[in-house]
């Protein structure tokens, strides 16, 4: 199966740009409906979701306050902000419309719909009549389109970059929703501790994980646990533990895999020596910003073995 | 019963549908009745359906203007076009014979040049041609074959012939577009299926396939072949990524290929360098290879025309196979077909006058009025005046246009392109329409049944450009009695 560098890299674009408008959706409905759960007075802020994208100097760069208006503006109809779901979508779009060749027929047909859909309802999505309902057809959609994928794809080269991709962003969103989330639950000191139960629960929510915590490690939500749930349960597919392991698993038959596999390793060991119930709230935010960097590395690693090798 | 069939008149040009008394034509009968059936709005619902189909198949092209390139949705005419198979197996028998004669003309043009020393064929228009390419001088392409896919422009004029308007054979487009009006009508009108016996275009991309795979340098079983596109912004890139998909084909661009010092063309993959055997190429020859034509071009591939000369990879089109695509050249296109295969011409040419001869332009310049004159190296409808459409002031243009550069101009009898009902509003009305084949020759020919249908949704328009305004319907070739 040949499968030229450049196809490569689109395809492994395409499945970071389906997961990030994902996620995106996914946390932006947990927050929404935390938000009507809680009291007035001890809701945390909106901006929240900015930080946890990563995405203050742009924000505000464009709004003045982040309240849920422009927070969820910028989140769900801000087309050309980069940290927005119809940009994501957009963006995986125009990928697979460059690698169409490659893909299952109905996947071009499936992101278009998905593009189409954006483009009409984003704007009336903003206000929270109709955004739970919006959020709930992005995550539909990317998951369709996942599942054919799944269900289609050869497990050839073309599989493997979506798959790296994929659970790569996905770890990479889940590292910062955990840093952003988690710490902005600790720095509120106790002082609503009523409602932390909640946050914590909605946390989990972002990440579509509280019915497997649930099942497995009990209905009370509680710091400790949820860090080292979402980070190293093994058999739970939204762990960062459970994504480096599917990443291992694509890269192994690759030519010239060894420097991504270095990089690998090294992220792999460190995610074993966490320990949650260490931690202090800046121990895990400098682990996590360690991890981070390194999860950075490994796309580095993978850009420059696959997708620009140097031979001429 | 829908209201706007009854008063339908095809006027003064054939009509592919109804006859001049406002009947359905024997073949077209079932389909005209079932939509003759549909009230306004069944109609109106069909075409929306259609719309919609486009959008989710994201068929479509891309047209520059000022503001940017817009990516525009494939306009689609949902009342198909109806041919009897009888008279398209004649029409398709002229179009093999035709591309026959062409390939044999560039064959000799780039080798032994007798058509010129037979005087059959004047050097000048040949060789002063911008389209002839003195580096390709002495190749022979394998099976002698330089247009391994032809699209040839067909008209219908008022004695209902067909007659060739011109010879595509660079990087003639449009096939995807006649398969994925098949599928629109199947989606939107699959009654219609009920009662015909249709012939299939779905099989394009395997045809393609065959045709391109018997022109490998290697002798494998499964040759490595690629679709060169220029990129997502050219109008054709829907075309494109669509045919390598049905071919099972790499598409590339040129920054994915590169020729290395054993001359051979290779791709640039995660396992390490490909080698390449046949190169389908949709980008024009001037950027092919800065090597060999345009220094400046950056979608190319350097060395490709190395490669090339040296036998180790096929292009198709072949570099060159232009110089047989001209307007001048094909005023000669019969007598060719005379000259290399001795065989009397089975599809019409249009009378054509070359305005660098003293009696034809003599002829053109006081004629204006009643003829279409057209550059000899322009494609996509630019460049041409239709005479009886145009001002006075238009025909001094020209004719100051063709006095200054005869060689570049051609002038045609006005033709009465034939109409077909069209679906405009919310009523049916007669469009001009013309028909444009492909002819795939590699070692051996095959021909599309039907093609891709063009038809100028403006009144009264001849103009069937998609690029200016023009629309499209789905062609079928029917068999049997229906």
């Amino acid at each position: 199966m040949i499968m030229l560098s450049s196809v490569a890299e689109r395809l492994y674009w395409m499945a970071r740009y389906l997961e990030r408008a994902e996620d995106t959706a996914r946390l932006t409905l947990a927050y929404h409906h935390l938000i009507m759960d809680i009291p007035r007075g001890s809701e945390p802020d909106w901006d929240v979701l900015i930080r946890i994208l990563d995405a203050a100097d742009d924000f505000y760069t464009r709004y003045r306050a982040g309240n849920e208006q422009n927070v969820i503006r910028y989140l769900i109809a801000e087309a050309d902000s980069s940290n927005s779901i119809p940009f994501a979508v957009s963006s995986a779009r125009e990928n697979v419309r460059t690698t169409r060749d490659v893909l299952p027929e109905e996947t071009w047909e499936q992101v278009n719909e998905l593009y189409i859909f954006c483009q009409d309802t984003a704007e009336g999505a903003v206000g929270r009549r109709n955004r739970h309902a919006f959020c709930e057809e992005i995550i539909n959609r990317c998951q369709m389109i996942n599942g054919s994928l799944l269900g289609t794809l050869n497990r050839d080269h073309a599989y493997r970059f979506i798959k790296a991709g994929h659970l790569l962003e996905r770890a990479d969103m889940i590292t910062r929703v955990v840093d952003v989330g988690a710490g902005d639950i600790l720095d509120r000191e106790g002082a609503f501790a009523a409602v932390d139960p909640l946050l914590w629960g909605a946390l989990l929510q972002a990440m579509s994980a509280l019915g497997s915590y649930r099942r497995m490690i009990g209905p009370l939500v509680e710091k400790n646990a949820v860090v080292d749930f979402v980070f190293s349960e093994p058999t739970f597919p939204r762990s960062v533990r459970f994504c480096l392991r599917g990443i291992r698993e694509e890269l192994g038959p690759l030519k010239n895999n060894r420097p991504a596999l270095r990089v690998h390793e090294r992220a792999r060991r460190r995610l074993r020596r966490f320990e949650a119930d260490q931690v202090t709230r800046q121990e895990l935010h400098d682990f996590i910003d360690n991890f981070q960097l390194l999860l950075n590395e490994l796309h580095l690693a993978i850009q420059s073995t696959w997708f620009q090798p140097d031979a001429r | 019963m829908n209201k706007s069939w009854k008063s339908y008149r095809p006027g003064d040009f054939f009509d592919e549908l109804v006859t001049p008394k406002g009947s359905p034509r024997v073949k077209a009968r079932q389909a005209v009745n079932l939509l003759r059936s549909l009230s306004v709005e069944e109609m109106a619902a069909r075409r929306s359906a259609a719309e919609l189909a486009i959008r989710e198949l994201g068929i479509s092209f891309t047209v520059y203007t000022e503001r940017g390139n817009i990516d525009r949705a494939w306009p689609f005419d949902i009342i198909p076009r109806i041919i009897p198979a009888t008279e398209w197996t004649k029409v398709s028998e002229g179009l093999t014979q035709r591309t026959r004669a062409l390939n044999m003309f560039i064959d000799d043009i780039y080798n032994e040049q007798n058509i010129i020393k037979d005087g059959v064929v004047p050097a000048e228009i040949v060789l002063d041609s911008p389209n002839y390419k003195p580096q390709c001088q002495g190749i022979s392409p394998a099976h002698g074959v330089w247009a391994h896919i032809c699209g040839t422009d067909l008209v219908r004029n008022v004695d209902g012939k067909f007659y060739v308007l011109e010879d595509n054979l660079r990087v003639p487009s449009g096939v995807s577009y006649m398969v994925e009006n098949r599928e629109i009508t199947k989606r939107v009108l699959p009654e219609l299926f009920e009662n015909y016996s249709i012939l299939p275009v779905d099989d394009y991309p395997s045809r393609l396939y065959q045709t391109l795979a018997s022109l490998s340098p290697r002798d494998r079983k499964r040759p490595c072949i690629v679709v060169l596109t220029p990129g997502i912004y050219n109008s054709a890139y829907f075309e494109h990524a669509f045919l390598a998909q049905g071919m099972g084909a790499e598409l590339v661009e040129g920054s994915d290929l590169f020729v290395d010092d054993d001359d051979c063309v290779y791709m640039r993959t995660v396992d390490g360098p490909v080698r390449v055997d046949v190169v389908y190429r949709r980008i024009d020859e001037d950027f092919m290879d800065p090597e060999a034509f345009r220094e400046d071009s950056v979608l190319g591939v350097a060395g490709l025309m190395r490669s090339w000369k040296a036998g180790k990879v096929a292009i198709a089109n072949a570099p060159g196979a232009g110089v047989a695509d001209d307007k001048v050249v094909y005023a000669y296109v019969p007598d060719m077909i005379r000259y290399y295969l001795n065989e009397k011409p089975q599809v019409e040419s249009v009378p054509t006058y070359l305005c660098m001869r003293e009696d034809d332009r003599n002829y053109v310049l006081n004629n204006l009025a009643d003829l279409v004159v057209k550059p000899a190296n322009e494609s996509g409808g630019y460049g041409i005046m239709v005479g009886p459409h145009s001002t006075k002031a238009t025909h001094r243009k020209f004719a100051a246009l063709i006095k200054k550069d005869p060689r570049n101009y051609i002038a045609q009898p006005t033709l009465s392109l034939s109409t077909a009902p069209t679906y405009i509003e919310d009523s049916v009305q007669p469009r001009h329409l013309d028909l444009r084949p492909f002819i795939l020759q590699g070692k051996d020919s095959w021909v599309t049944p039907g093609g891709l249908t063009r038809v100028a949704l403006v009144k009264g328009s001849l103009v069937v450009n998609s690029s200016q305004g023009g629309g499209s319907k789905d062609t079928w070739i029917v068999e049997g009695k229906s």
